[in-house]
């Protein structure tokens, strides 16, 4: 059994013990009056008087001690009791599942198009360094890496859906609606993804193995992609894990700008509005997901790579 | 030296943009949306403001305050990262346990944190990016640390009786920093678009600060009437990006090994 796994998994319950203190301290330790916020998003700005205030503080067992109010908190989070949202005074937990479904939904697709994309022309770019394919695919990779999505979705607004008015421009529900958000999302994963595979495959051509696979005179098509991309796909697929997280955070942007309904505009309006439930909830699930995340592509990772798959088999 | 002359035509430019004396937030409203001219390069915005104006104005947040935020980073990530690395054992543990825990955070979600927290404004977007930004410098900081430590000239410097200190800050650092200064070149770009995406959202320069990331989002209301709004300041992003990512490419593969 491989131990960097075995560490990882350990770590996962304290770190998310940690990650629930910070987040539900953190509006506490900047001095936030959460009563004196409440009351004034109840009630459209008006400030409390100290009566008021003490009735409100009571029925939210806001005058109680700070670990009273985190255990009673995480014991809600672990039953699935997320809390009431101060804004729309409905459950968190049913707006955080679907908004969740969202985000994952468009997270993965975005992944998907960025590997269908990003690694073929990162082997291709491998192929001849220095030549024609390989500038355009490094040149474009590099474009991709520093033109941000708030940058790239407004540009792409402008030509799929006023230039050409071929794509909707805002909204959730239809696979049409999907296009630009993930497009948008997938282009920083997709050129971090050729740049690897583009480095890892140079990498791996000038090793032993394949110029024994070239000396068995084996097609050189197959040497490139069974031999020589083989260990670029596991770096890639082990950072997939860390590009999901990134994406979450990509998605708070994505998602205000194309009115997609997932985490990313949850958080967005919980703390526009001020609603401490749903934010706390949301960026618990923030860290628990992205953490998960990594997890799992660590494990994808390891299947993938034959070298540590004899280790775990030896 | 080609690069080298670039770089320091752009950087001038950069320091004379942030110093001219050019009104950018007094608004005409008789100009509004007037397209390019010889007396407005750009045209104006939806407040008949100069768009040039307010973009070379924008170099004083967008380019000047991440080269601060950029050095605060790489200050902190730098430092942690040398006593942690040569300390070792508990410090070691310590560190990368933290830098595992934020580097499942993105910059955004900090700034979203810090927003709900504080006062949108400046320093919002300074605790935001330094909460997550010095952690990669960090990382490098660390690993070249723990390459160095067993060196023979740290041996020789420990033999003479130097301190800790001593041994990483006249000893390790020097034989750190060129890599460091490469990845922090790298890091310029990403903390920009942070700081930028930041103030696109609303979190960071409050209007009518001239800020690239706020004029995009700006500009992004009236894209039906003046694109130009939304192109210019994303030109402007994407060309300063592209500058330093290229520049910090091309120390790393010179300085790093």
């Amino acid at each position: 059994m491989p131990s960097t796994l075995v560490r990882r998994l350990l770590a996962l319950p304290p770190l998310l013990l940690l990650a629930s203190v910070l987040v539900f301290l953190l509006p506490r330790m900047a001095g936030v009056d959460t009563t004196r916020e409440i009351v004034r998003a109840r009630t459209d700005g008006i400030e409390p008087d100290p009566v008021v205030a003490a009735r409100v503080a009571a029925e939210l067992g806001l005058d109680r001690p700070l670990p009273v109010q985190y255990l009673h908190w995480i014991g809600g989070v672990l039953t699935g009791d997320l809390g009431t949202s101060y804004s729309t005074r409905t459950p968190v937990a049913a707006q955080l599942a679907a908004a969740i479904a969202v985000s994952t939904l468009l997270t993965a697709l975005a992944l998907v198009l960025a590997a269908a994309v990003g690694i073929p022309a990162g082997v291709w770019a491998a192929r001849r360094p220095g030549g024609p394919l390989d500038r355009a695919v490094t040149g474009l990779s590099v474009l991709g890496v520093a033109v941000p999505e708030f940058i790239l979705a407004p540009l792409l607004v402008l030509a799929f859906a006023i230039a050409v008015p071929l794509l909707p421009a805002t909204g959730w529900g239809s696979v049409a609606q999907l296009v630009l958000p993930v497009v948008t999302l997938a282009s920083f994963p997709a050129a971090l993804a050729a740049q690897l595979t583009r480095a890892e495959t140079i990498d791996a051509l000038g090793r032993p193995h394949v110029a024994v696979a070239r000396s068995k005179g084996l097609p050189e098509s197959r040497v490139l992609w069974r031999h020589g991309a083989r260990l670029a796909l596991t770096s890639v697929v082990s950072l997939s894990g860390m590009f999901f997280a990134g994406l979450l955070g990509g998605s708070v942007i994505v998602e205000v700008v194309f009115a997609v309904p997932g985490l990313g505009r949850l958080l967005y309006d919980a703390v526009i509005s001020q609603d401490l439930p749903m934010l706390q909830a949301g960026l618990l699930a923030v860290v628990a997901v992205a953490a998960l995340a990594s997890i799992a592509a660590e494990l994808l990772a390891l299947s993938l790579d034959p070298v540590a798959r004899a280790g775990v088999e030896a | 030296m080609k690069l080298r002359v670039v770089a320091g035509v752009v950087i001038g430019l950069l320091l004379v943009a942030a110093v001219l004396p050019v009104d950018a937030v007094t608004t005409h409203l008789g100009d509004r949306f007037a397209g390019p001219s010889p007396a407005h390069w750009l045209g104006t915005d939806h407040l008949g403001r100069d768009v040039l104006v307010r973009l070379v104005t924008g170099t004083r947040l967008s380019v000047w305050f991440t080269a601060v935020a950029v050095l605060a980073c790489a200050v902190v990530g730098t430092l942690a990262g040398l006593f942690a690395g040569y300390l070792g054992g508990a410090a070691g543990q310590a560190l990368q346990r933290i830098l595992d825990l934020l580097v499942a955070i993105p910059t955004v979600i900090i700034g979203l944190i810090v927003a709900a927290v504080r006062q949108p404004g400046l320093d919002t977007l300074l605790i935001a990016v330094l909460v997550t930004g010095w952690t990669p410098l960090a990382r490098l900081a660390y690993q070249l640390t723990v390459r160095e430590r067993g060196r023979e000239y740290v041996e020789g410097a420990l033999a003479l009786g130097a301190g800790a200190s001593r041994i990483t800050m006249r000893h390790i650092l020097p034989n750190a920093i060129r890599p460091l200064t490469a990845h922090a070149c790298l890091r310029f770009a990403n903390v920009l678009l942070s700081l930028a995406g930041l103030s696109f959202l609303g979190l960071g320069a409050q209007p009518p600060t001239p800020e690239w990331g706020a004029m995009l989002a700006e500009g992004r209301q009236f894209v039906f009437v003046a694109p130009r709004l939304v192109i210019v300041p994303a030109v402007a992003v994407v060309a300063v990006s592209l500058f330093v990512t290229l520049l910090g490419r091309h120390l790393d593969r010179r300085w790093s090994r």
